[in-house]
């Protein structure tokens, strides 16, 4: 086994030997299915779609049978990626907050195979959350959205939708890693990722929106808009500007990878003690 | 077999954090076979130190080597250093033995022998408890079984002996001898007490506020043991006594540099001398400690 492996294999192992693990998997898998079954019921109401108030700022609700399916089997995705969120900065942020991390660079003195192992674990954890994730919103959403008359499957689309639902995962877990890292108080770090990845970014982001260059070239780019533009849900307004699912996904993964390696250079040059 | 010992050398090792020197200008050397104790007060850079050792801080100028190579340059370090450094180093939410098992997926160290060393630190049962609620003992004793891991050839251990009870201190004791004296490995222990590792350790390093202020063996540390005799003429006595040095005490005592208290005894009774009190002095260490590291200690020193 080469240490890489091996690092891999010691950082899965932190993750499953506290309850942590199952109490997210309850969470991650029961948002998944709820929020299937109550958006399913939603998106295949006329009266919701048609007038007004499904967006949160009054625009009509826009959104083909593709995108309707989407944004059932992507539901719960919204509370899914806070909760990668929050693996991502318990994954480095516990062991600060316990001194383990002493233990793990005596280990292995080598400091980016270790953040390199952590990032693998996190991406093999999101994979599996995402799956049990899927599951959910997939067994609970198709039935609801078959009982009401609407396409279960309307494309292919649809499964690329599910396939990078994984991705997102993977790529907030590093975000949650470097800011693990960047803020090493875990409580804080908790308090502020979740903070500002649920409210202030998406404030902020319809705030820059008002601006029209903001609008286009700023707005679109934050990581929550970013997220929706992967999985291509159902649309807030007709003027949200949006960009493609890949660039989202490029715009995401940058995000990711600025966050873990500004992190990750961070660890190495940095006194433990 | 077990591995035998490696030598560490501290060379010029300075630590400064903004202004203050934690680490000032170190130079020693712990040598294999035998149990060194790292001393000095609270605050003296004994951690900071070991920390420079392990590759977890980043000397300010100099180095530590451990045969002859920085920790991070070694390709195997459970194999040649374990370090137990602070008794809270494991997640409350996670067993004991389970914490080991993370640290021996790492290295590529097998369960079983996670197994063996509970069982050697005799804490099987406690380590599939969760760590939340185990004593500083318990702890203490599982972060021996971790430096044990690799079977490294040198154990770096931080305060072991803290919150331990007097059965554990003295199997504790027994343990590191058996270690070093018989496995050959290098043993540095670290304390704020000096009485603490008195009778385990063979070599000393004696450190206050970061620098280096009495190192070599635990037997020359004291200086030789003697004999303190009260009398009624102490300068007659010493004159009695002739070629053994004497010296006259404070408190009207006589300081005799000999263990002879026989001879000590039949001098006074040829001088007509009366003795109210004669007895063997040992070489008073727990003194020796404070005055080597008096008025050294920054941390109780006024604020500058």
């Amino acid at each position: 086994m080469t240490a890489l492996t091996r690092a891999v294999r010691s950082e899965l192992l932190k993750f499953f030997t506290t309850r942590l693990w199952w109490g997210l998997a309850i969470g991650v898998f029961a948002s998944a299915a709820l929020f299937a079954l109550l958006f399913g019921i939603l998106y295949t109401s006329q009266s919701f779609l048609e007038q007004s108030g499904g967006g949160p700022f009054g625009g009509q609700v826009v959104a083909d049978d593709v995108q309707i399916a989407n944004t059932v089997y992507t539901a719960g995705l919204g509370v899914g990626y806070l909760l990668m969120l929050v693996i991502g900065v318990i994954q480095i942020g516990a062991e600060y907050r316990h001194r383990t991390v002493t233990s793990t660079f005596l280990t292995q003195p080598h400091r980016p195979r270790v953040m390199l192992g952590k990032v693998l674990a996190l991406v093999l954890i999101a994979a599996a959350y995402g799956a049990l994730s899927l599951v959910g919103s997939v067994l609970v959403g198709s039935v609801t959205l078959r009982s009401r008359g609407a396409e279960a499957f309307p494309s292919a689309e649809v499964v690329r939708t599910l396939a990078l639902s994984l991705l997102v995962l993977g790529l907030w877990a590093l975000i949650g890693l470097g800011a693990g890292i960047l803020i090493r108080n875990q409580v804080a770090a908790l308090l502020i990722t979740v903070g500002v990845a649920w409210i202030v970014e998406p404030l902020a982001g319809l705030a820059i929106s008002a601006w029209d260059f903001g609008q286009h070239h700023i707005a679109p780019y934050l990581p929550s808009a970013a997220t929706q533009a992967v999985l291509n849900g159902a649309q807030a307004s007709a003027d949200d500007v949006r960009l493609s699912w890949w660039g989202g996904a490029i715009a995401l993964a940058a995000w990711a990878a600025a966050f873990a390696l500004t992190g990750i250079v961070r660890v190495v040059r940095q006194d433990i003690s | 077999m077990p591995s035998a010992g490696v030598s560490v050398e501290f060379a010029g090792l300075t630590k400064r954090f903004g202004s203050l020197t934690a680490v000032d200008d170190l130079t020693f050397t712990v040598e294999p076979g035998r149990v060194t104790g790292f001393l000095g007060p609270n605050g003296a850079g004994k951690t900071t130190t070991m920390r420079m050792l392990l590759g977890l801080v980043r000397p300010t100028a100099g180095t530590a080597t451990i045969g002859g190579r920085a920790y991070a340059e070694l390709d195997d370090p459970l194999a040649v250093v374990g370090a137990a450094l602070e008794a809270t180093d494991v997640h409350p939410g996670r067993t004991g033995r389970d914490h080991l098992r993370t640290i021996a997926a790492a290295a590529g160290i097998p369960d079983a022998r996670v197994d063996e060393l509970l069982e050697l630190t005799g804490i099987p049962a406690f380590a599939r408890k969760r760590a939340g609620g185990y004593s500083t003992g318990m702890k203490q004793r599982l972060a021996l079984a971790q430096s044990l891991l690799g079977d490294p050839r040198l154990l770096v251990l931080d305060e072991p002996a803290n919150g331990l009870d007097p059965e554990g201190i003295r199997w504790l004791r027994g343990f590191l001898r058996h270690l070093s004296h018989d496995q050959g490995k290098t043993v540095l222990v670290s304390s704020h007490l000096l009485q603490e590792v008195e009778q385990t350790v063979d070599d000393v390093v004696i450190i206050a506020n970061g620098t280096l202020v009495r190192q070599g063996p635990m037997a020359d540390l004291g200086g030789e043991p003697g004999a303190v005799v009260r009398t009624s003429d102490p300068a007659a006595l010493a004159r009695e006594l002739g070629e053994v040095t004497c010296e006259p005490q404070d408190d009207g005592t006589l300081l005799v540099h000999s263990t002879d208290l026989q001879a000590i005894g039949d001098a006074a009774l040829a001088a007509g001398l009366p003795v109210w009190e004669l007895r063997r002095r040992e070489a008073d260490l727990e003194a020796l400690f404070f005055e080597l590291t008096e008025g050294r200690n920054r941390n109780l020193g006024e604020a500058v």
